[in-house]
């Protein structure tokens, strides 16, 4: 048996050597390559000269404006209209009034907690001060989400009716996931207008990907039993579609739902560049004045309104569980206390009165439907019957009316309630700001950030920069071209060629190869920092729950409440654009490490330490390999998200090809702009494909 | 099936509802821009609150970044006017304004564009720009112009200028400020860095300050940082234009070698207000026409607006509010 082992390994091994040291040659031949060139390797000016993309997508945009900016801008009145109106209202309204109309559908959707939640929430809004801004945002994202979801669902269902309209739909959604915001968000404003219309437009190109995938994949996944049961008891092809396959489908367009909230809400706090209102432009004034605390109080307005939306959207795909009949139901406690005998008292209150008020609902409601049901009887009684039994069943939505209506009575006829109460502010801006002072002035940790900062630039930043930059183009175009042929594939490979020709045809190449750099280094330090974290949390449960949390907020919170404090302890520049990075694209490898090695089953692990393994060889020798696809993975969407970064690092000093956006947009330049996110998603495009495939390899050869 | 009904139901309780509220204003009402820099944003806020106590405005204001963009949305009619801009960073001001700038019965400064944007008049704040050091540094290296500073750019050099100085230079490549052309022409042996946003060089300015690190930095006045900290401007040579006429977009100047821009410092910045040319030409606009041409903001008044605002940390329209119930006899004159 060992025998026979050996003699398979050793072809492989010197396989491996040869793979080896072909690699090592290439490395060194560029090595010498760039020691040799004297500046940036630039491409041929005959080709730069000649392929003008900048000057035809301008021209192409001139043209569209001139002769179909009137359909859009009856669009964007239509959809401006409709901003207004949620908003006005939103804003106009009694601050109770609001109150409770999120809280009530929190509460009955969610239980108490997400109703207590919610209050928390809405509170912090008007304590801050940020009750209008904060209503902006939620009028502009819940606009969004209700037309992503309106021509997702659409879309998906024609994507799941057609397998040729799918193959066509699916590129499309790649890039509108990859590209750059900001490429398409200045151009909609020159068609859609400032504020509300472009930016909920915007909104739709970048969230709407999810729910169009998970319609189509729910509704393909509906058993072939189903379906065939349908079709045998006569249901013609739509009626399946209607009646069968949709409603099956429902937890998974939920999900869509959920993660369109999630991106909406991420993309409406962007589109403060182009004029919409809300608190992203209250975050982005509060960093213009440097004011640490008053960001960071709108990045957590943001963050709490995101968890609860969250919740809330979750809440419809869960199902109740049912309680054995002789427990008693806990609302507020976790379930799992029921064993101690003072929760149980604690909780007599709330299932007291959850009762009383399901009674009081339950006799309105039939009240209500009586009434009606009464009343439209005089005309027509199917009709009547109907109505009466519709509003019946809905035990809860329509004592919830009653309520805002009364809120509406009274703040018009006997007391104004007015905007959220100035009594009740309580901020806690200036904790922050002086923290975060206190540490500027700190000679320790600045000694600590000047180090760190010497030590990024000197041996990572800046040999890297000049070693990208000065390979010849043709030598690092043919290296990606080897590489994707050998990982991938042929065809990939004449695509990798033919995307970095356009790179360079573009003129944009050393800027590219700069925005590469910055994502290798930001790469690396994120791997040298998250996979310590990840397998820290793969053995501590505890530590990993605490961890979770924090990702979960790192993710959620806008990129420029950190951005200052960043500067302030670094200085502007490269090294502090490549830390920026760092922090927003470091919690999936984090995630995916503990993930992974969690995931590695005991049996392997149980086997190895019976063999008298240590930790450290266990975790080395047999858990690593095994959690090598996941890992992957967390690197992939590392990379994918560092790349995403460079489109925001040159507000801190970031170069490269994000900085050619901001310069193209700066100058209206929409052509220079669109070049430059184009090599950005490209330059992502295949780094994600070479590391799929990849980790497809691995997986292959682990036999998983 | 229930699920679906449930969240049908939502929504269009909610449209109902919403529909119930919804109300209608009936008010003159212009779109103003909200500049993204605290100077603009209370020239602008002065301008907007005198029109809505005096002449019944209803006045929505947009955050909206300077450069061409913004001067495209106004002629486009997205938004009606803007404050306060400036000549030397404009870039589109040639191109779109058709007018001369007058400032107290004087000609400033005269335009030949398309007229597609409508010259307001001057916002009264003249600005200057130059480079700034701390006076600590200033004092304890005994540096008094820029032509000392080459004597001591060890002092200023950081880990990514290596041997020669650093300049926290004019934040963004569309004002057009060509810093690294300035030092190289005047042959000051810095580097200019631009950071991306006033906001980074700020922050890095002010972080340095506190830790009282020599720093040379870019700015322009008024500014709040002066009211905060302490420093002396460099005195860059005095503006020169090169030819009649001098640059339109980045990089398309005149080489002039030293004798003129971009060797020597900015020009006198004589702001001025821009809008929308149709809107102004409206009548019932006409009392706001007249409003723009007679503003005149004094620089001395915005200097101690800013420090309340941006050190004070108070609201933009408070200190406004309180600017205007105090000092009457300062903006009455521009109701005419």
């Amino acid at each position: 048996m060992a025998n026979g082992v050996e003699i398979l390994e050793k072809p492989n091994q010197s396989k491996k050597l040869v793979t080896y040291s072909i690699i090592l040659l290439i490395f060194l031949v560029s090595l010498w390559l760039s020691s040799q060139s004297e500046g940036p390797s630039k491409f041929p000016k005959v080709v730069t000269d000649e392929f003008t993309f900048t000057a035809w997508v301008n021209e192409g945009e001139d043209y569209l404006k001139k002769n179909y900016r009137w359909i859009t801008k009856i669009i964007a009145s239509y959809i401006k209209g409709a901003y207004y109106f949620v908003e006005d209202f939103l804003i106009d309204s009694p601050w109770i009034l609001i109150t409770s109309i999120i809280f009530l559908p929190c509460l009955i959707a969610g239980g108490l907690r997400l109703g207590l939640y919610s209050l928390f929430v809405v509170y912090f809004w008007g304590a801050t001060g940020m009750w209008e801004p904060s209503l902006q945002t939620v009028a502009l994202m819940g606009l969004s989400v209700l037309m992503c979801v309106f021509f997702g669902v659409i879309l998906g269902v024609l994507c799941s009716q057609s397998d040729k309209f799918e193959n066509f739909m699916k590129p499309i959604l790649d890039t509108m996931q990859v590209m750059p915001a900001f490429v398409y968000l200045f151009p909609a404003l020159f068609f859609f207008g400032i504020g509300g219309a472009p930016a909920i437009l915007a909104t739709m190109i970048y969230a709407m990907p999810p729910i169009i995938r998970l319609t189509n994949t729910g509704i393909r996944q509906v058993s072939s039993e189903t379906i065939e049961s349908a079709t045998s008891f006569g249901s013609s092809k739509l009626q399946l579609l209607f009646k069968i396959k949709i409603p099956l489908s429902l937890p998974s367009i939920m999900m869509g739902i959920n993660q369109v909230i999630m991106m909406a809400l991420a993309l409406v706090v962007l589109a403060c560049f182009i004029g919409a209102e809300g608190i992203g432009g209250q975050v982005w004034q509060a960093i213009r004045r440097l004011d640490v605390g008053w960001a960071m109080e709108g990045g957590l307005c943001i963050l709490f309104m995101a968890i609860m939306f969250d919740r809330f959207s979750m809440s419809f795909s869960k199902s109740v569980e049912k309680l054995p009949s002789d427990v008693q139901k806990f609302y507020l406690l976790p379930q799992s206390w029921e064993k101690y005998s003072i929760a149980r008292i604690l909780e007599k209150p709330l299932s007291l009165s959850y009762n009383f008020i399901n009674y009081i609902c339950l006799k309105i409601t039939n009240f209500t439907a009586y009434i009606s049901e009464f009343l439209i009887s005089i005309f027509n009684k199917k009709i009547g019957n109907d109505i009466g039994e519709f509003i019946s069943r809905r035990y809860y939505i329509i004592p919830s009316f009653f309520i805002f209506f009364a809120i509406a009575f009274v703040d018009s006829y006997i007391f104004t309630f007015g905007s959220f109460p100035e009594e009740w502010r309580l901020s806690i801006r200036q904790p922050i700001t002086n923290s975060v002072e206190a540490l500027t002035v700190n000679p320790g940790f600045i000694a600590f950030t000047k180090g760190l900062r010497a030590f990024v630039y000197l041996n990572l930043l800046r040999p890297l920069d000049i070693f990208l930059t000065h390979i010849p183009w043709w030598y690092t175009l043919g290296v990606f071209v080897a590489i994707s042929y050998f990982t991938v594939g042929i065809r990939f490979a004449i695509i990798t060629a033919l995307l970095l020709l356009f790179i360079g045809a573009c003129g944009i190449w050393p800027q590219s190869m700069i925005t590469l750099s910055s994502v290798l280094v930001s790469v690396i330090l994120c791997f040298v920092i998250g996979v310590p974290l990840g397998i820290i949390a793969s053995y501590n449960e505890r530590f990993r729950n605490i961890q979770n949390v924090v990702l979960d907020a790192m993710q959620t919170l806008p990129y420029f409440c950190y951005l200052i404090p960043v500067l302030m302890f670094f200085g502007g520049g490269i090294v502090s654009a490549v830390l920026a990075t760092v922090i927003y694209s470091i919690p999936p490898i984090i995630r995916l490490t503990a993930l992974g090695l969690t995931q590695v089953s005991g049996t392997y692990s149980e086997v190895s330490r019976s063999f008298g393994g240590t930790l450290l060889q266990t975790l080395n020798k047999v858990k690593f390999p095994l959690a090598i696809p996941s890992l992957v993975i967390g690197f992939n969407q590392t990379v994918i998200m560092a790349f995403a970064m460079q489109i925001v690092t040159p507000l801190i000093g970031g170069k490269g090809l994000g900085l050619e956006v901001f310069n193209g947009l700066a100058r209206s330049d929409t052509g220079r702009g669109l070049a430059a996110g184009i090599g950005i998603v490209l330059l992502a495009i295949i780094i994600d494909r070479i590391s799929l495939a990849w980790t497809k390899k691995q997986r292959e050869a682990l036999g998983l | 099936m229930k699920l679906s009904k449930k969240i049908s139901t939502l929504i269009l309780s909610l449209v109902l509802l919403i529909g119930t509220f919804g109300h209608a204003n009936a008010a003159k009402r212009l779109h103003a821009a909200i500049a993204d820099w605290t100077g603009g944003i209370i020239t602008c806020e002065v301008a907007v609150a005198i029109l809505e106590r005096e002449y019944g405005y209803k006045i929505k204001q947009t955050v909206f970044p300077s450069g061409t963009g913004l001067w495209e949305a106004i002629a486009a009619g997205e938004l009606d006017f803007a404050c306060e801009s400036w000549p030397s960073y404009a870039e589109a001001d040639s191109v779109m304004l058709n007018e001369d700038l007058i400032y107290e019965g004087k000609v400033v400064g005269s335009y030949s564009g398309d007229g597609s944007v409508d010259l307001l008049g001057t916002a009264g704040i003249i600005g200057l720009s130059d480079y700034w050091i701390p006076r600590y540094a200033a004092e304890k290296f005994g540096i008094k112009t820029w032509k000392d500073l080459n004597n001591h750019k060890k002092e200023f050099a950081t880990i990514e200028t290596g041997n020669r100085g650093r300049l926290i230079a004019c934040p963004v490549a569309g004002w057009n400020c060509h810093d690294q052309k300035r030092l190289d022409l005047l042959g000051i042996d810095f580097q200019a860095d631009e950071l991306g946003t006033e906001a980074a060089a700020i922050a890095e300015a002010k972080a340095a300050y506190m830790r009282k690190e020599p720093f040379m930095l870019y700015l322009w006045s008024p500014h709040w940082f002066f009211g905060e900290f302490d420093m002396v401007g460099v005195q860059l040579p005095d503006h020169k234009v090169c030819d009649p006429d001098t640059f339109t977009e980045a990089g398309n100047w005149k080489d002039c070698g030293t004798k003129g821009w971009p060797a020597t410092g900015w020009a006198k910045d004589y702001t001025m207000n821009y809008g929308n040319p149709a809107t102004f030409a409206k009548p019932e606009h006409a009392d706001a026409k007249k409003f723009f041409e007679n503003m005149s903001l004094q620089n001395i008044d915005q200097a101690k607006m800013l420090v309340e605002v941006d050190i004070k940390k108070r609201d933009v329209k408070e200190v406004v509010n309180e600017w205007l119930d105090n000092n009457p006899n300062k903006w009455k004159s521009w109701l005419k």
